[in-house]
């Protein structure tokens, strides 16, 4: 298998194709991985067709944002249902709020459903890159490796694709309400909401009361460092995901993977637990769908988070939860601040605000569904369960 | 109608296009966006003797020697950047007036200086080099560099030569490393 250099193109297998992008991880700075659908002019149609972490699914899933995490990002791309006109889908990356350069890295691999390339980045000074771009060619879909970016970041990245971008977030000091993004039409905002101790709620507003899909994502990492015998796959800790529901008829419901409890998304309780994630190696982790559609019969939403096997101690999982929301930003909650060591954790509040979506952090822990329940003033019936 | 080349391939020019009095070679990319150094492709033009030489210096037209001594090849001007639609470079040769001493002439096309940009053909948008009929306008050959010739920093693009009393085309196609210094040292000068 030759590893295609910068500049270098090849031809990819027909069908659905799955990118990988290795980027790694800079300390103290986040890399986000992107795809732009763009036209034979390179620009975008419109700032629908940018998949990135605020709008996972682009041209009715012709190119999804199937998950990060442990350094990789994968997209999922269906070239047949690309539209026509879309003649490009370039893979970016980009360092969130340019705290590092792409120099910091030693170097980037692509994969596109098995064809490879790589970007060396020693010297690289561009906190934004165009990593590969997947192009149409005689008819058929090729891949070619690029590398080549802009030292002022995301903005100048966007404008090159023809992106308009929202004024950046304030500073994380200022309150929460200045921090709810609201983007002027035909603008994306690119900001990252993160819920802290200090900031901790956030309004999402929507004009006509429907969200789409709201995704939760639990995603963790195994350490294996500190426990030798754990090895990837076998007896890690293994961290479910799970939600209380409530819908304004007053009914009550939980899903979690414990107990089969995985929900429906049409159908109340409109929240659904996509599969469930043993190890953690699932590079995504797990996902709680929320039919944001169906947000005005939704009364409130508790996401939760329990280490179901494993060491119970929250630093040792570096779990951290997002929320992502069709068209807003990624908010994101992270538990590994915190070494408590009982297993059940309240992550985040989402309740109906007006037809809104208010999310509160909570990060509170309890010794189980019970406990938290009565924490949280829930009053369901417990009885043990195992999956 | 272009014909699209293989490696090695001949176009007979007489035939092709008759009564085919003056071409021109078109160098042809795109200005960077990306933040970096420039791209900078160099279109030359090597006259030959019968040996595949050049019998003089003069006899090489690039960004520093425009014009040959009997004007019959004539190089437009460098371009550093790419800036500007469609050919940025061009070599027009007048065939007619090529002197019969000249049994070919080789076109090249180069990236300047780059080794030390770290740059080959794939990095630049939209370069190609094609070989233009200059009294209609119309294509008779082109090649797509960042396309076909990704990977590589120079390529003779072909020879322009005499058969039997007609001027023929053969695609040559043949990336080359070390640049346009290599190139001279092939065709027989010395870079300072």
């Amino acid at each position: 298998m030759t590893l295609l250099t910068l500049g270098a193109n090849a031809p990819v297998p027909a069908g659905d194709l799955s990118v990988l992008i290795r980027h790694g991880s800079l300390s103290g700075a986040e890399i986000d991985v992107s795809a732009f659908l763009v036209t034979s002019a390179e620009k975008v149609r419109s700032d629908a067709d940018m998949c990135f972490y605020g709008q996972p699914s682009v041209a009715d899933g012709a190119v999804t944002l199937a998950g990060s995490g442990n350094g990789e990002t994968r997209f999922a791309v269906a070239p047949s249902r690309i539209p026509a006109g879309v003649e490009k889908v370039i893979f970016t990356a980009t360092i969130h709020e340019n705290r590092a350069t792409f120099g910091q890295l030693a170097d980037i691999g692509v994969d596109v459903s098995g064809v490879q390339g790589q970007i060396p980045c020693a010297g690289m000074t561009e906190t934004a890159l165009i990593l590969a771009e997947l192009y149409l060619r005689n008819g058929a879909w090729k891949v070619r490796i690029v590398g080549q970016g802009f030292n002022g970041g995301l903005p100048a990245l966007a404008t090159h694709l023809g992106v308009e971008i929202a004024d950046p977030a304030p500073a994380p000091a200022s309150p929460p309400a200045s921090t709810a993004p609201t983007p002027a039409p035909n603008t994306v905002n690119l900001s990252k909401v993160s819920l802290t101790k200090q900031n901790n709620a956030v309004n999402l507003k929507k004009d006509d009361g429907r969200f789409g899909k709201v995704r939760i994502n639990l995603n963790w990492n195994q350490k294996t460092k500190k426990k030798g015998f754990f090895s990837r796959g076998s007896s890690g800790i293994d961290l479910d995901v799970g939600a209380f529901i409530e819908t304004h008829d007053g009914k009550r419901d939980v899903v979690q993977a414990l107990g089969n409890a995985f929900g429906d998304f049409s159908r109340p309780p409109y929240v659904k637990l996509l599969g469930d994630d043993r190890t953690g190696a699932v590079s995504d982790g797990e996902w709680l769908e929320i039919n944001g559609d169906k947000w005005s019969e939704i009364k409130r939403v508790l996401v939760y988070a329990f280490i179901y096997e494993g060491v119970p101690n929250w630093q040792e999982t570096d779990g951290v939860i997002r929320i992502l929301v069709p068209g807003q930003p990624e908010i994101e909650v992270r538990m590994n601040e915190f070494g408590d060591r009982r297993a059940m954790c309240a992550v985040a509040r989402l309740e109906n605000d007006g037809g809104q979506v208010r999310v509160t952090r909570e990060v509170t822990f309890h010794t189980g569904q019970r406990d938290m329940d009565e924490a949280y003033g829930w009053g369901f019936r417990w009885s043990a369960g195992r999956k | 109608m272009a014909i699209s080349l293989n490696k090695g391939g001949n176009v007979s020019l007489s035939k092709s296009e008759p009564g085919l009095k003056k071409i021109m070679i078109g160098l042809g990319w795109d200005a960077r966006s990306t933040d970096g150094a420039d791209f900078d492709l160099d279109a030359s033009a090597f006259m030959l003797g019968a040996n595949g030489k050049v019998p003089n210096d003069n006899a090489f037209i690039f960004y520093n020697n425009l014009t040959s001594a009997d004007g019959s090849v004539e190089h437009t001007g460098d371009n550093l950047t790419g800036s500007g639609d469609g050919d940025d470079e061009a070599i027009k040769v007048n065939l007619d007036g090529v002197p019969a001493d000249v049994h070919a002439v080789a076109i090249t096309v180069t990236i300047h200086d780059a080794e030390a940009r770290r740059q080959n053909f794939g990095q630049v948008k939209n370069a190609f080099i094609r070989i233009v009929n200059d009294e209609t306008g119309t294509e008779i050959a082109r090649y797509d560099l960042t396309e076909d010739y990704s990977t590589e920093t120079a390529m003779i693009f072909g020879e322009i030569y005499r058969h039997n009393n007609e001027w023929k085309f053969r695609a040559v196609g043949q990336g080359y490393a070390g640049g346009l210094a290599a190139m001279c040292a092939q065709y027989g000068i010395n870079v300072a």
